[in-house]
């Protein structure tokens, strides 16, 4: 079994995440794990916090396809990296609320 | 309205029950639960129209794979885009729609399956609002080679040619 990029290299993309920055307006808090998605695939999820404007009902929508382009098309998971791509988003004042420590 | 369309506005309706207070998390899981069903039903009643005899269009429904789905998916969003100019809007949308296929159909599972984990509106929201623009972009391209193709596709892998994007 051939492993992924992602996962035979680590250090290399965690360098690439961290060169992502700055992020697109909105994002307060920038996560992620590996992990296998739930039919076995390799996968990248991301614990991304919001403020609480960029995840306004009216925007948010914008905002999240704003942040999921600009990650698949700086860090391209599957292609480069043979990961799947899954994105979370939460607004900061939830996140203060349910104090998840996979969001940071 | 048609089954697609109703399982999103229960979505949307599970989604802000009890507003302006917290959320119960059986609430929220139902949501993200329903908006995956949208998509995957979308598909299916669409695959089913082209089968000739209407008495069994709910049993040629009944055919797809959750898992093969997704493969197919995959497969179809991670595609480069065509070299022709007037093939890349449709190519475009097809791979919206595929990736937000696979995105859900992951919330799906978690949502169904994993009670550790804690949802948001914020979520719930995001996942019904991809939801609905994937199927906003289906109407676009329902009609086209191209999507027929990936229709074809999501059924089996046995069916033919995999979907050139």
């Amino acid at each position: 079994m051939i492993l992924p990029r992602g996962i035979a290299q680590p250090t290399e993309l965690i360098k690439q995440i961290n060169a992502l920055t700055p992020y697109p307006p909105g994002v307060v808090n920038f996560r992620y794990t590996l992990d296998n998605d739930w039919s076995g695939d390799p996968a990248i999820f991301f614990w991304i916090t919001l403020s609480d404007e960029a995840a306004r009902p009216a925007v948010l929508s914008q905002t999240s396809r704003r942040i999921m382009d600009f990650v698949t098309q700086r860090l391209d998971p599957v292609g480069q990296w043979g990961l799947i791509p899954y994105f979370n988003f939460r607004s900061q004042s939830e996140q203060a609320s349910l104090k998840e420590e996979v969001f940071g | 309205m048609a089954y697609h369309n109703d399982l999103i506005q229960q979505a949307i309706f599970l989604s802000e029950l009890n507003l302006p207070n917290e959320p119960k998390q059986v609430d929220l899981r139902r949501a993200v639960s329903a908006a995956y069903y949208g998509l995957f039903h979308l598909f299916t009643t669409e695959a089913a129209q082209n089968w000739k005899h209407r008495s069994q269009r709910d049993r040629f429904a009944r055919m797809f794979d959750h898992g093969h789905m997704k493969t197919c998916s995959s497969r179809v969003s991670s595609r480069p885009l065509p070299i022709d100019p007037a093939e890349i809007p449709i190519a475009t949308d097809l791979k919206i729609i595929a990736d937000s296929f696979v995105k859900l159909q992951q919330a799906r599972h978690t949502a169904d399956y994993d009670n550790s984990k804690v949802w948001s509106r914020t979520q719930v929201w995001e996942t019904i609002a991809q939801a609905e623009h994937a199927i906003a972009a289906w109407s676009k391209i329902r009609e086209e080679a191209m999507a027929q193709d990936y229709l074809l596709d999501l059924i089996s892998p046995k069916t033919g040619r995999a979907t050139q994007i």
